[in-house]
């Protein structure tokens, strides 16, 4: 689907059948029943191929990345004759860039994806994939590390090899059915996605991405308004942006509006960021009415945001933390290397369909309580369930995984590490926004390189990625690149297990009965004394002494009680409890998520006099109470006219009542993020 | 550049033309900076006004926080900006709170209009700049001077937390002295067919007892009053509770070194090291002539200069800081009140402890100033004398607004009035309750900001209670324009307890405002 614009552009042709090439893959794509077939086709005859690493072949690309790439290609290759073609034509990306298929093209155009890219029109090329064209395909998408070399190399304009590069694969070599195809389009798994994601999905399997979507309000995926510029007073209201950008000011991603007509406001972006680090600062934050805008120096790129929410800096700057985050979980931090041997090195191309994952990291900020408390949730299950599951992924990870992850949405069922290593609570936020925003991963399984940027941010692994079904999604992490098959055979032996034990069945039920629910808090209608009687009960060391709960009728728990979240220390998980009434409304529900990350901002202030242990917040919304110890955090939100001995009760009753829990709620025995 | 701190005044409307930059900038501190720098500061800040115009029309840039500086941005009049410039230092005891550094430069700007008007209009009236320019020059090194202790600035930090600028410290005595003060103001406004006196504001010792000026006119008079007039007439202020002059740490030699001195009238070897350490060679002297655009001489008043007040043998305040004309005239010192074009001048009357600052209009003359002290000397002195010995009375001591087991500040936003535990009370907090406090005022500034900015007309009510690190209680009330926070150290108490002496505190000496029934 190549915009009509962008062919005038292009001097040697063979682009608009690229655009088509792209467009018919995404037809097989979205056909599960071809992929499988492909599937069975290329591994019933190849067994013995390597289809994710070959050392071999990446030696030879990196000698030479240009000869070799059109070389490896032969007489099919497309796109290396395109990288030929000078800049001239990079330029022109014409506004199809929620076209990801013409995107795609256009980048073929500028030369800088020739390899993924001679990978994806070979396969397309063909709609019967020959045995050759999946060799060749599979060397190319796995042989990932060449290939991103290349593609660094050819975007410098310098086609010498650049072996400093060579840890860095492609950032999502896919495995599978149409393993040819994916391992091109998988290079940025998220081309496929943001091709569903801004054509409405009408074209992908819709289910894939239901339960989610649903449980959002319905967000469409993916870039909105790219239409705009800076110059649009709509693109000038929302609130809030997000850009990133090269310290040469080249604008990389923008939640809203074109990056390429952002170019000027990019550059002053830059300018003002730099003329502060001229003057040997850096500056966090500058703040207008309502507005502010927090910049982040991330060696080479630049980060800000400029919201008129009413979220604390540092809450928007820990977001910007996660966005570096999740670049790097794609790209790993060799990507500044490309900055530091040419501060002009242009990194959209290698980010090509990653807005939907931005976007849906961004659309996380205002719903996803693990953005900010720095834990992850995981869904309720039985012990004995939760043991078994544990007990499945243990074994495997025995056998070389380094973590393995079962996980329904974005809730964990089990997370096993190796070696007592854990998985830093963000680490796994990125990786579970970056599965579950990418369609791809829900239609095959997937072994993709990915990089955990707390964990070692400077090496990629791979994640193996399998849906069990339509939510529970199995991720196994390994530092082999070669161990697609012995996971694939892992994933089938603990599918069996989970499947015996019926764990799929209880996660089923337990999504079915869904989370905690306030009014389902025991003993909300005993109440010890009356109120007035703790006023001499100083005995609590934290002071949140007991005291009478008065039973409120009408909305809520006990006492006006609407909502909480307990976070683990230990553990570094948390448990929300579901919105009841009155938090009906999206808008309501932000207006609590909000309150919460501010709360939770002003308990962690680092500045002056340390973090607080307690903080009871009244206004027209909400009554807030936090309470922090060594072992939890509790955040719980209560009717404006709830009375504070009551309220304090309560939530000494909902902390009784999620260790009551505890083996259901929380992943025990989980090592605790300890590096 | 080794100065902490760096204030500038410049217009953004003035020098448009490339390389006539520097005709932007109207005041800078310090003035030995190098040009090049001083010209950097003022390309970020316009360019930080630009950039975040384009999202924020009408509240342009207030905030710039890097990793090493702080600046704070102050519109003070269309265009015309005052920008801050703060080092940060690792010691926490220097943490500042943005909005107590903007309140000193809005304090700034307030004085500055009272005295010489709006900077638009002296930009206005000579659109050189260089009237505009000796006056900035003459007044913000005196204003600044007082946040100098020796050569190093001293910003409001965390020590300050429990206080508020810009507002006024009330001594409210009995009610049959009160209505005695204020039937004693409407006689003296009364005189001379009435309408002569504008203005009477009366003072004991450095608090307000009462006055007829509108809260914000009121405000600027105080902090002038309680930062220049009184402190070099009153021979022995009382132990400070609510000095204003909290910039200067106590025991600071320039809080005391020339109380009480007189002044010989036209000496003018009265400068104090400190403002001279400051000024910069441009700055006028109390008596520097200018030449205007019309080729005309004026004086540029210094009204900030240090202790050049004194206390004539007849009991009426008199300074030299507006120059004098030829021999013996004394020029009267001259103040504009907001919305008024009216030339104003001051005469203040002292009697002890008790001080009258009466405005009357400028065009009266100095005839009209010498009739009235005339005729008050004759019809009113005695009577202030009487008044004064009753205040005496009623006072009851420095430690008055200490409440035991509290350190508290009470601010009435509306009236611009406020009152805190005494300082050597707030001295014995820890640092990190105080640090604690900080941080949670520069929270609810920011709050306060943003409901401020809304066009929601119910005033914002908020409590907030925080169990600090070291388990101190710090406990804030907003409600209808009134505010209340309060610092508790007792580890022992709970929520509850703790809310519980609060709202004791709001019932017994707050009327109940911030008591929820």
């Amino acid at each position: 689907m190549a915009s009509p614009g962008d062919e005038g552009s292009r001097p040697n042709g063979p682009n608009g059948s690229l655009g088509s090439f792209s467009e018919r893959n995404k037809r097989e794509h979205s056909n599960p029943e071809i992929i499988s077939a492909l599937y069975e086709e290329l591994f019933g005859e190849e067994d013995c191929e390597r289809p994710c690493y070959l050392p071999d072949h990446r030696e030879e690309d990196s000698r030479d990345a240009e000869q070799d790439g059109t070389v490896a290609r032969e007489d099919k290759e497309k796109g290396g004759g395109d990288g030929e073609v000078e800049g001239e034509s990079k330029k022109v990306k014409g506004t199809s860039a929620e076209l990801a298929g013409s995107q795609m093209s256009n980048e073929l155009d500028a030369g800088d994806f020739q390899e993924d890219l001679g990978a994806r029109s070979e396969t397309g090329h063909d709609d019967g994939i020959q045995d050759r064209d999946q060799e060749i395909s599979l060397r190319n998408g796995a042989s990932a590390e060449a290939s991103f070399t290349e593609r660094s190399v050819a975007v410098d304009g310098e086609f010498s090899s650049d072996r400093g590069l060579d840890a860095l694969p492609s950032p999502t070599s896919s495995q599978g059915g149409t393993s040819g195809y994916m391992a091109g389009s998988g290079s940025s798994s998220a081309s496929t996605s943001s091709i569903s994601g801004i054509e409405a999905a009408n074209e992908q399997d819709t289910e894939g991405t239901g339960s989610r979507k649903e449980e959002r309000g319905a967000r469409v995926p993916g870039k909105r308004h790219t239409e705009e510029d800076d110059s649009h007073p709509s693109w000038r209201r929302h609130k809030k942006h997000f850009f990133i950008l090269s310290n040469a000011g080249k604008p990389i991603y923008s939640r809203y509006g074109d990056e390429h007509k952002l170019a000027g406001f990019s550059a002053t972006l830059q300018a003002i960021m730099s003329f502060v680090e001229n003057s040997g600062d850096t500056v966090h934050l500058v703040r207008a009415g309502d507005h502010q805008i927090v910049f982040l120096v991330r060696g080479p790129l630049y980060l800000v945001c400029i919201s008129s929410t009413d979220e604390p800096s540092e809450v928007l700057r820990g977001q910007l933390e996660l966005l570096h985050g999740q670049l790097i979980l794609i790209l790993t931090k060799a990507v500044e290397k490309c900055f530091l041997k040419n501060s002009k090195f242009d990194m959209r191309p290698l980010l090509g369909g990653m807005d939907v994952v931005l976007s849906s990291l961004i659309h996380a900020f205002s719903w996803e309580p693990a953005t900010f408390l720095k834990a992850y949730t995981c869904l309720p299950l039985p012990y004995g369930a939760r043991q078994a599951a544990c007990g499945a992924l243990q074994d495997m990870t025995d056998s070389g995984a380094l973590f393995s992850v079962l996980m329904c949405g974005n809730k964990v069922i089990s997370l096993v590490g190796s070696r007592k290593t854990s998985l830093h609570p963000h680490d796994l936020l990125l990786l579970s926004n970056f599965i579950s925003s990418s369609d791809s991963f829900r239609t095959s399984e997937s072994f993709s390189p990915v990089c955990l940027p707390r964990y070692n941010s400077a090496a990629f692994m791979y994640a193996y990625v399998q849906y069990l079904n339509k939510d529970t999604c199995l991720i196994l992490l390994t530092a082999d690149p070669n161990d697609f098959f012995h996971l694939k055979e892992c994933r089938a032996q603990i599918e069996i297990v989970l499947r015996e034990s019926n764990v799929l069945r209880e996660v089923n039920n337990s999504i079915e009965r869904g989370g905690l629910r306030i009014e389902d808090m025991p003993g909300s209608e005993v109440g010890p004394s009356e109120s007035g009687s703790t006023r001499g009960d100083r005995a609590s060391d934290d002071g949140a002494s007991t005291s009478a709960p008065e039973a409120v009728p009408g909305a809520g728990g006990p006492a006006g009680l609407w909502h909480f979240i307990y976070r683990s220390t230990y553990l570094d998980q948390f448990i929300a409890s579901e919105f009841s009434p009155p938090f009906t409304t999206r808008s309501a529900q932000k207006r609590l998520y909000r309150a919460y990350q501010k709360l939770h901002a002003s308990m962690h202030n680092a500045g002056g006099g340390g973090p607080h242990k307690m903080q009871y917040r009244r206004d027209e919304d909400h009554v807030l109470l936090s309470w922090r110890t060594s072992d939890f955090e509790l955040y719980a939100a209560f009717d404006p006219l709830a009375e504070k001995n009551s309220a304090i009760f309560v939530c000494n009753r909902i902390c009784q009542w999620i260790r009551d829990m505890e083996a259901e709620v929380f992943l025990l025995g989980a090592t605790p993020f300890n590096w | 550049m080794e100065e902490r701190v760096q204030v500038c005044l410049f217009d953004m409307s003035r020098g448009q033309v490339e390389g006539q930059e520097l005709d932007k900038i109207l005041f800078f501190f310090p003035s030995n900076c190098p040009i090049p720098s001083q010209l950097s500061v003022v390309g970020l800040s316009e360019g930080l006004i630009t950039f975040t115009r384009i999202f924020s029309p009408l509240t342009p840039c207030e905030l710039m926080e890097a990793e090493r500086h702080t600046h704070i941005f102050y519109q003070c009049e269309p265009d015309l900006w005052i920008v801050m410039v703060v080092e940060k230092v690792k010691d926490a005891e220097e943490t500042i709170r943005e909005g107590a550094l903007r309140t000193v430069l809005k304090d700034a700007h307030n004085l500055f209009t009272f005295f010489y008007g709006s900077i638009r209009a002296l930009l206005e009236s000579h659109p050189r700049g260089d009237v505009a320019r000796s006056c900035l020059h003459a007044f913000f090194p005196d204003y600044l001077s007082d946040f100098l202790t020796g050569k190093k600035f001293r910003i409001p930090t965390i020590s300050e937390s429990l206080t508020n600028r810009g507002t006024v410290q009330l001594f409210i005595p009995q009610r049959e002295t009160l209505l005695e003060i204020q039937s004693l103001q409407e006689h003296l406004k009364s005189w001379f067919g009435g309408g002569k006196v504008r203005h009477v504001m009366t003072l004991f010792y450095n608090m307000l007892i009462s006055t007829t000026l509108s809260p914000a006119d009121a405000s600027v008079l105080f902090l002038y009053a309680t930062v220049r007039m009184l402190p070099s007439t009153h021979s022995r202020a009382p132990r400070s509770r609510s000095s204003s002059r909290r910039e200067n740490p106590p025991g600071d030699p320039s809080n005391t070194l020339g109380f009480g001195k007189l002044r010989n009238l036209f000496t003018n070897l009265t400068t104090s090291q400190t403002a001279e350490s400051m000024a910069s060679p441009q700055t006028p002297r109390a008596y520097d002539l200018s030449v205007d655009d019309q080729g005309s001489k004026s004086s540029v008043p210094r009204p900030l200069q240090p202790e050049a007040w004194w206390k004539d043998a007849d009991g009426f305040l008199c300074t030299y800081a507006w120059g004098s004309e030829t021999g013996r005239v004394k020029v009267l010192p001259n103040v504009r009140l907001q919305g008024s074009e009216e030339t104003l001048n001051l005469c203040v009357y002292q009697c002890k402890s008790v001080t009258l600052v009466m405005l009357v209009p400028k065009s009266g003359g100095s005839e009209l100033i010498s009739n009235l002290q005339q005729q008050l000397l004759e019809k009113a002195a005695l009577r202030i004398q009487k008044i004064e010995e009753k205040l005496v009375k009623e006072w009851p001591g420095s430690n008055a607004y200490h409440v035991a087991g509290y350190r508290y500040l009470y601010s009435d936003l509306n009236n611009k009035v406020s009152k805190f535990s005494p300082a050597n009370k707030v001295a014995t907090l820890s640092m990190d309750s105080l640090a604690a406090l900080n941080r949670i005022r520069a929270e609810i500034d920011l709050e306060m900001g943003r409901s401020e900015r809304s066009s929601s007309l119910q005033d914002k009510e908020l409590e907030l209670c925080v169990r600090t690190k070291q388990n101190a209680w710090v406990i804030v009330t907003t409600r209808g324009g009134h505010e209340l926070y309060t610092v508790q150290e007792k580890a022992s108490n709970t929520l509850m307890y703790a809310c519980d002496a609060v709202d004791k505190l709001s019932r017994r000496y707050f009327n109940g405002i911030f008591s929820s029934d």
